[in-house]
């Protein structure tokens, strides 16, 4: 039996207080009993299975190796009765309202201040109170497009308020997620039971937002300005945008101009209406608010001084994250709305009063203290009863010098509910995030949340950063039961086994198919379906996954090379030898740009080559390392993760993860080194050819395109000059060419080709200048030259562009030249100096045309 | 009494910059005492938009962008500001009357809600250069203050033992020195002396803002003056309940007048500062600023 040993020492929402299964959880319940424990874990991995399959992560911050987690959902949901889930709503759109009119308040007259309403001393030492927003949103009568109300069942059975997010309310997408995993996974649990569907909320957020930018003539340009891919819920940032059908941006990718904001794409600058805002507000802009931010955009606040840009939600939001409000929300419900709080809170303390200060002096050892706002600085939270008698002190200390600052609350046992965890039912205190959205003239609560599950049974906290899983919520609705028509929020009252016609059907809320991801994610190829809109940092970062993707794979076959040999010589010590390898390991300092490396004399002079070869592969700190090649991939490729498809990430991610547990070990044993290359090369090729069978010429396909053909004839170049402008014995020379042909993926071709032995003049021909060859530099520069003219604002005029005329140069000395003139050697010179200084004039050539290319395309230079 | 002020900023870059956004505080706003009769602001290269408007406290602020690839970026601002002779007067009677207020009847004011202690009361507070004082600091401010003491009369006398216990030393401290290393190295700049004031007096209960502008300076007896010898100028204001704001200026020991013009203030110099700047571009930049400030010798 599945319940048996189940036993919660708080409040449980599936049990009553006699161990009785609740109402509305019956068929749930008989539904789970059927399943029994084995299936419910089958079904548990297939949960897993799929959310790391559509690639549903969070990141965990200040993780050493960058690793994002994979989101974790209960198979057991949690359910809630109608009725009871109607006074929630009531209570969520009661507060949304409220955090509204407090924010117009507090940024415009300040009218609770100046009537004594509420101490200024709760508004002004909260960070979230940013004196550039007043008077910035006065026009507006729902500046707050968006509120969470975290929530959790109190021990009196009521639902009590946890805390409120304003500022940039994270966790919708999971809920969305969670959903449509749960549609697709658990359709077992759905037997005999009718839920409230998310679909007609989703259409009022896409209503909503479309409203921001309705003051234009053009059609929208709305964007979600994500902190990049570094944060937390990157995932949550790219999946939402698809889904609302916003356009995915980075500050960097906007510009502040003539009182609007622009996006940056590969055609030029575009107007855009609205931004959904999930950078934190006081990074919004470098020039007005935290100087040291990165993520901003420059000029951002006065763009919206000038009312240039809609902002969900508005700077400044943040403020009403403010847990000294929490005493005074009773008194502001009833200036405001003449209401009486409809969701009770945690009895909250603020110490900038005294009496209550006093209050919570005294009893400091059973409360939980917490600051108002949260600060790097220093913890947000104290549990009194954890803390030591010296800790309390310098609390104690702490709270008397900024009273202002804390507040003390009462230690709440919240509500547990069902939760399967290896292989068994377990209680777990649940907190459930509600989501309200502006809609005309009201807040929409969405009739579902994102349900977070402690780690433990008594965990106070509940949060993705500090572990556990999540749950879907379950609002149970009874077909027969009519609905108050006097609410905005329109009810779905099917069960999930007769749907037929759908609205949505392209959005699949009611997805049964796998690929769920997918299809959002090609929806959104419909919104920016040409090359021209590409935004140009991801125009930019395409370009530099070709060159990192060809740095790489280049890089990789030269070390396994240069191992082998080494490999062979210790074997069969042949003469000659040294000599090769010496020349391999030279080349490999040239090519990777490690220097000094193997060119280094004296005390600088290797001794220990396979050390030296372990660091040029492993150590991430060294500037030209594979894996710090790796690393740059690794960034490129997360900035354009949603382009390409799921078996990209997937390929991606083993990659990086198997690459650093590979290289994070001690030096392994010459043979394994070799090994772990190639390893490393399979799943660079496999990526490789991924990315160009499934990434759209509408996409970029160019720019990765002219990256990796930039790439590849400077590294091309590189190996040449450090390989084939000596002159060496014959011996010596037949296993360098062998090599350099294996290198560039060209030793079968010669072959073909030439159906001889490996010659030098046919090695050089065919490398450098056999136009017939795709892999040789004059053809990788010829292709080059056909792909600009590809590019947006490329002008067909009669002179070339500044990025394109280095090219032409470059091409025209190799197609000019001639292999008897290449292999020439003065006499008792060892050096083909005509060589080399044909490959050094080309190289020069390379670097400016992508210089000039990147000012006209990733700098925006004259526009 | 009019003054002829003049203050150019200059950076000049090691590459060229394509972008630049900017923030100008450099118009001088009026108040009881002054009055900006003339102003003007230029830059090279021209600026390919401007914007003015008024910040939270009322400081007049200009937004403007260059985009014109640039290695030199000069601003220039020139101000006419009039000195009012009757109104300072007439706040020097009124700081008469406000040194009545004891320390403890300044402190219980505080705790009212009328509009104008609303206002003071985020002077009250912590804020990006001014952290919470030390303990040290706090107990050598104490010193000049006891409850029943003028409140007025404190401030003057700490401003004195700031002016006498500190050197000023340009070159030792930078915007990110803080309060505690000027307090411990016991010197630095008219910017750290009022920074310190503000910490202590905050740390008494009392609203303190910063304030910034000009000073006047005559050459010595039998001397010339150079043009753009003179600096922009900090001191700092106390709000005493019922009477209003009252400047000291701790880098000279005197309680401002007529030679102080003011060009804004705030809660500490990061609500002040005359130029703060984006640009797209790499290196780094080398600032020069000049000031003068002259008596318009026309008027008398």
């Amino acid at each position: 039996m599945m319940f048996e040993q189940y036993k919660s020492s708080s409040y449980d929402e599936m049990f009553d207080e006699n161990g009785v299964v609740r109402e509305h959880w019956k068929p749930l319940a008989a539904n789970l009993e059927e399943l029994g424990c084995d299936q419910l874990e089958a079904k548990r991995q297939e949960i897993d299975w799929r959310l790391e399959d559509n690639g549903v992560t969070y990141n965990v911050y200040n993780d050493p190796n960058g690793m994002s987690r994979p989101w974790s959902l209960d198979p057991i949901p949690l359910i809630l009765e109608s009725s009871d889930w109607k006074n929630i709503e009531e209570g969520v759109r009661q507060r949304a309202t409220l955090m509204n009119l407090l924010f117009k308040d507090i940024y415009g007259e300040q009218r609770i201040l100046k009537e004594d309403i509420i101490p200024c001393e709760v508004i002004f030492p909260h960070s979230g109170f940013l004196r550039e927003a007043h008077g910035l949103f006065d026009h507006l009568d729902y500046p707050m497009m968006m509120v969470a109300v975290d929530l959790a069942r109190g021990p009196d059975g009521k639902m009590w308020v946890v805390s409120d997010r304003t500022q940039a309310p994270s966790g919708l997408g999971y809920a969305v997620e969670n959903r449509l995993t749960m549609n697709s996974a658990m359709q077992v649990l759905y037997k005999n039971i009718s839920i409230r569907r998310l679909h007609v909320f989703f259409d009022s957020f896409k209503t909503m937002l479309l409203g921001l930018g309705k003051n234009s003539s053009r059609e929208p340009l709305n964007v979600l300005l994500s902190p990049g891919p570094h944060n937390e819920t990157y995932f949550e940032h790219a999946y939402l945008s698809s889904f609302l059908g916003l356009t995915l941006v980075q500050g960097q990718d906007l510009l502040a101009k003539g009182g609007a904001l622009w996006l940056k794409s590969l055609k030029g600058l575009r107007r855009i209406d609205a931004i959904v805002r999930r950078v934190d507000e006081s990074y919004c802009d470098p020039l007005e608010l935290r100087a040291d931010s990165k993520l901003g955009v420059s000029g951002l606040v006065q763009v919206l001084r000038k009312k240039g840009v809609s902002m969900a939600n508005p700077l400044g939001a943040g403020v009403l994250e403010n847990l000294g409000l929490y005493p005074f929300l009773p008194i502001l419900a009833r200036y405001f709305l003449n209401e009486e709080l409809i969701l009770p809170q945690i009895a909250t303390w603020w110490c900038g009063q005294d009496k209550e200060r006093d209050y919570v002096l005294k009893n400091l050892s059973t409360l939980v203290i917490k600051t108002i706002d949260r600060n790097a600085d220093e913890p947000s939270l104290y549990v009194g009863k954890n803390l030591s008698s010296e800790e309390l002190e310098v609390l104690r200390q702490k709270i008397q010098e900024q009273p202002y600052r804390y507040v003390g609350q009462e230690e709440v046992q919240f509500a547990t509910a069902p939760t399967f965890i290896q292989g068994e039912v377990v209680p777990r205190k649940v907190v459930i995030r509600s989501f309200a959205i502006k809609a005309e003239t009201s807040y929409e609560v969405m009739p579902g949340a994102l349900v977070r599950v402690g780690s433990s049974d008594d965990a106070l906290a509940v949060s993705g950063q500090v572990g556990g899983s999540s749950k879907d919520l379950w609002i149970s609705s009874q077909p027969d039961t009519a609905l108050p028509s006097a609410s905005t929020t329109q009810i779905m009252s099917q069960s999930m086994g007769q749907d037929s016609m759908q609205s949505m059907s392209q959005m699949s809320l009611q997805a049964t198919a796998p690929m769920a991801m997918a299809n959002v994610f090609k929806a959104r190829g419909g919104l920016e379906n040409s090359l021209e809109n590409i935004p140009t940092l991801r125009a930019e970062n395409l370009f530099w996954l070709g060159r990192y993707l060809m740095r790489s794979i280049t890089s990789a076959r030269m070390i396994r090379m240069t191992l082998k040999s080494l490999a062979n010589s210790t074997r069969y010590n042949r003469n000659g030898d040294d000599q090769v390898q010496e020349i391999l390991c030279s080349a490999l300092t040239h090519l990777s740009m490690t220097y000094p490396g193997f060119l280094g004399i004296k005390d600088q002079k290797i001794t220990d080559p396979l050390s030296e070869i372990w660091s040029v592969m492993s150590d991430s700190t060294r500037v030209g390392s594979l894996s710090q090649v790796i690393m740059m991939l690794s960034n490129a490729s997360t900035s354009t993760k949603n382009l390409l498809p799921l078996e990209g990430w997937r390929i991606f991610d083993r990659l990086s993860r198997e690459w650093s547990e590979f290289t994070h070990k001690r030096k392994p044993a010459h043979r394994d080194m070799i090994a772990g290359v190639d390893k490393l090369l399979v799943h660079l090729m496999a990526y490789k050819a991924l990315i160009e069978e499934t990434l759209f010429a509408e996409q970029g396909l160019v720019l990765y395109d002219i990256g990796a053909r930039l790439e590849r004839s400077s590294l091309l170049i590189a190996k040449a000059r450090a390989m084939l402008t000596s002159v060496y014995e014959p011996f010596v020379e037949y296993e360098i060419l062998e090599t350099l042909l294996g290198t560039s993926e060209s030793l079968n071709a010669y072959r073909a080709h030439y159906r001889s032995s490996i010659e030098f003049a046919h090695v050089s021909e065919f490398l450098l200048l056999d136009i017939h060859f795709p892999k040789s530099l004059i053809s990788e520069i010829n292709q080059l030259l056909k792909a600009l003219p590809k590019l947006p604002k490329f002008k067909h005029e009669m002179y070339l562009s500044r990025y394109e005329q280095p090219l032409f140069e470059a091409f025209s000395l190799l197609r000019l030249e001639r292999t008897e003139n290449l292999c020439v050697v003065e006499k008792d010179v060892f050096i083909r100096d005509s060589m080399d200084a044909l490959l050094s004039s080309i190289a020069d050539k390379l670097i400016v045309s992508a210089d000039e290319l990147s000012k006209t395309y990733f700098s925006h230079y004259d526009e | 009494m009019l003054y002829q002020i003049y203050h150019s900023t200059q950076f000049t870059y090691q590459q060229w910059v394509s972008f630049s956004h900017n923030l100008v505080r450099l118009k001088p706003r009026n108040t009881q005492s002054q009055t900006l009769v003339d102003f003007s602001l230029s830059t090279d290269p021209a600026v390919t938009e401007m914007e003015t408007y008024d910040d939270y406290f009322g400081n007049h602020l200009y937004h403007m962008l260059i985009r014109q690839p640039h290695h030199h970026l000069k601003v220039t601002a020139r101000s006419c500001v009039a000195m009012d002779r009757e109104a300072i007067d007439q706040h020097f009677a009124l700081a008469q009357e406000a040194r009545l207020s004891t320390y403890a009847q300044v402190l219980n004011a505080l705790r009212a809600n009328t509009s104008d202690v609303i206002d003071a009361k985020q002077f009250c507070l912590p804020s990006r250069f001014v952290a919470q004082a030390s303990r040290d600091v706090h107990e050598y401010a104490q010193l000049s203050f006891s409850a029943e003491k003028s409140l007025y009369d404190s401030v003057e006398e700490f401003m004195g033992r700031i002016f006498n216990d500190f050197q000023f030393v340009s070159g030792f401290s930078d915007l990110s020195t803080p309060v505690d290393e000027v307090f411990r190295e016991r010197k630095g700049v008219c910017q750290d002396f009022s920074h310190l004031a503000i910490a202590a007096l905050r740390s008494l209960g009392l609203s303190a803002r910063y304030m910034s502008g000009y000073l006047e300076t005559l050459p010595t007896e039998g001397s010339e003056k150079f043009f753009g010898a003179d600096a922009s100028h900090a001191w700092f204001s106390v709000f005493i309940p019922g009477f209003g704001w009252f400047d000291f200026d701790p880098t000279n020991n005197i309680v401002p007048s007529h030679q102080h013009i003011v060009l804004g203030y705030g809660r500490d110099y990061g609500d002040c500062s005359p130029m703060q700047g984006v640009v797209q571009g790499s290196g780094v930049s080398h600032l020069n600023v000049m000031v003068d400030v002259s008596r318009d010798e026309s008027e008398g």
